[in-house]
């Protein structure tokens, strides 16, 4: 009993040198969270793809009232019709309207590229957790599966697992999920193992924690800053795969509008109609760009690392 | 010490190999039903037939002696006599391990052959976009760190975010608009949209390079990216250092601390950066031999995975990965060659 009260004593931080007095101290995520806010191309980066979210949560709305078109129906009378009143970013070679599906394209790329960090954060965070702080077998059992999944090419994976798996966005997310939860293993599990060594685990589990608890409770919080910037740097480089699965015909397929999966048919059509190459490319440049500036910005703040 | 470093890599890297061949095996067996598509629910078959087809495909087998006969243990075993330990195989032929990455479902050529076709092609146009990327970006990268905070580093910084951002199929597309179809409208003379040679008249140098031109360029265009950010942040921590604070003051001049006590020793973990996009050199260019019809292997697997051709992808595939493991292999016997301290953790 006084074992459990000291343990839950010390994970108040109750226990150990108490803060100068007279000077507040700020927390962690505290501080991290206000370095994060200085930094403004960090802030517009985030703001953007909050406004890219709700974009694509909005979609059917957007499509209903404000570009009154239907991403999937057809008006063959206006085929490649350029941008203007009637389509404002024109029209494609079956007269769909180009800004309502990009609209709904936002939800296929912002809802694969954080379901897929989602997942490989989840997996690859558990995995990296347990190899780490289990060591001997266990770590050579885990580690030995992600170099193996780590060495078969990422794409050629993908194309396979396309073909066999013919992918929605759920399925998409868990192809792509499947390869990157690796290098999210590796980076938990270097850091579990170098926290596990500080005095407080020993502290704590001589006081009578259990495994689980120490994994959960002690080294969990200690190495959620390292998932926390894998997790904002994987978003741009997966939304950039997804895109071109997309595009190559491995990812989400038609009729479901996609920002790679438009320029799959754009391609054949770019010599007269040079809009429908353009936009989508710098739907997704701009998509990325945010995505890993605002990446940048959460490395910059939380890598504790980098301090 | 070094004999016993690269043994010990060896042995860590066979069950490697062991994994990948299972995973990839399991994926083609996840689709045997397609392995021969719909063949059970062929209404033109009896079912007599359908046995004899899967008889003669080997799918009558144990799984693990399907496994077995296509890795090429099972051929291996029965050469050194233990074909005893194959309870109900027949039919056994060499597998990968005897090079043998069977026979496209599509035209029944040699998985093997198509893909040493075309692997000079891809790697032509990999090595290509490497040593592009490598020229430009360390002088970028050094620029960049001596003139820190300059306009021109901002300048810099801001390519380099941008570049990691731009999808490489649509930056190709782009390129292909303007210096092949614009270029082409506006009688200047313009560069060939898509493949390794112009067909019929073309083949010489010149050709050729007009066609490598633009692939080359889209390929090495995230490397430069990446690997001139890394030069810069290498060179800054390098001189930071003290022998450099030595060297000049000891009246060194600012060139040879630059670029001898610099950027000689900056330019080690970019060796190490570059040396693990070699796997790349067979998959880095798949969506760019794509775009640009460039005849290489991610080409090939993207019309074949079009196709169907279950067993070519999945042979391809399996060729990508043992070089991939193979080539980190050396990566890190060279390396420990380099730099001794490796061999001893």
């Amino acid at each position: 009993m006084i074992d459990q009260l000291a343990v839950e004593e010390l994970e108040r931080g109750q226990v150990g040198p108490s803060p100068v007095a007279g000077r507040r101290t700020k927390s962690y995520w505290a501080e991290s969270l206000s370095r994060l806010r200085g930094n403004r191309i960090g802030v517009f980066s985030g703001y953007l793809m909050l406004v890219l979210a709700v974009i694509a949560i909005l979609a059917p709305f957007l499509s209903a009232f404000v570009t009154h078109f239907d991403p999937t129906k057809q008006d063959l009378q206006n085929s490649f019709l350029s941008p203007g009143r009637t389509h404002w970013l024109g029209a494609d070679e079956t007269g769909r309207d180009t800004l309502t599906r990009l609209i709904y394209g936002a939800r296929v790329s912002m809802g694969v590229g954080f379901l897929t960090v989602a997942m490989q954060i989840v997996v690859g965070g558990g995995v990296g957790l347990v190899a780490g702080f289990f060591g001997r077998w266990v770590d050579g059992l885990l580690m030995r599966i992600v170099d193996t999944v780590l060495s078969v090419p990422p794409i050629f994976l993908f194309i396979l697992m396309g073909i066999v798996f013919r992918p929605n966005a759920f399925t998409l997310s868990a192809v792509i999920a499947s390869v990157g939860w690796g290098t999210v293993a590796r980076l938990v599990r270097a850091e579990v193992m170098s926290v596990k060594n500080r005095d407080f685990v020993m502290a704590t589990r001589s006081l009578g924690a259990s495994n689980m608890r120490l994994m959960v409770r002690h080294l969990l919080p200690n190495v959620l800053p390292v998932m926390i910037v894998a997790a904002s740097l994987g978003v741009g480089a997966i939304i950039l795969i997804e895109a071109a699965l997309d595009f190559l015909g491995f990812g989400i397929t038609p009729p479901t509008p996609s920002w790679g999966n438009m320029l799959t048919n754009a391609q054949t059509y770019y010599a007269h109609s040079t809009w429908l190459v353009v936009f989508p490319g710098v739907m997704i440049f701009v998509t990325v760009l945010a995505a890993n500036l605002l990446g940048n910005a959460v490395r910059d703040a939380f890598d504790p690392r980098l301090r | 010490m070094l004999a016993k470093f690269v043994l010990r890599r060896t042995l860590a890297a066979i069950p490697v190999v062991v994994g990948v061949s299972l995973i990839v095996f399991l994926i083609m067996h996840g689709t045997a039903g397609s392995f021969v598509p719909g063949l059970s629910l062929n209404p033109n078959f009896t079912p007599k037939q359908i046995e004899l087809l899967k008889s003669q495909l080997g799918l009558d087998q144990p799984l693990w002696i399907q496994y077995l006969d296509w890795t090429g243990i099972a051929w291996l075993l029965q050469r050194i006599g233990l074909r005893v330990l194959l309870v109900g195989a027949h039919d056994i032929t060499p597998g990968v391990l005897q090079g043998n990455l069977g026979q496209s479902m599509v035209d029944g050529t040699s998985v093997a052959s198509q893909v040493f076709d075309r692997l000079p092609n891809t790697v032509l146009l990999t090595v290509t976009a490497i040593v592009i990327g490598i020229t430009l970006s360390i002088p970028l990268g050094v620029v960049g760190a001596l003139r820190r905070g300059s306009r021109v580093d901002h300048g810099l910084t801001v390519m380099s975010v941008g570049g990691v951002a731009v999808p490489a199929f649509w930056l190709g597309l782009m390129l292909i608009l303007f210096f092949s179809v614009k270029f082409h409208d506006w009688g200047l003379p313009f560069l060939p949209s898509s493949g390794i040679v112009t067909p019929f008249s073309g083949g010489d140098l010149l050709d050729r390079i007009a066609h490598l031109l633009m692939p080359a360029i889209v390929l090495s265009f995230v490397y430069l990216a990446i690997w001139s950010r890394f030069t810069r942040s290498s060179m800054l921590e390098v001189l930071s250092q003290d022998y450099v604070r030595t060297a000049r003051a000891k009246g060194m001049g600012e060139r040879r601390v630059t670029f001898v006590h610099g950027l000689r020793n900056a330019i080690i973990p970019l060796v190490t950066l570059i040396g693990l996009e070699l796997p790349g050199l067979v998959s880095g260019g798949l969506v760019v031999e794509t775009v640009f019809g460039w005849p290489g292997i991610g080409l090939l697997l993207y019309q074949r995975a079009l196709a169907y051709d279950y067993t070519m992808v999945l042979g391809i595939v399996t060729f990508a990965a043992i070089l991939v493991i193979v080539g980190n292999l050396l990566a890190d016997v060279l390396y420990a060659v380099v730099d001794p301290r490796i061999r001893l953790a």
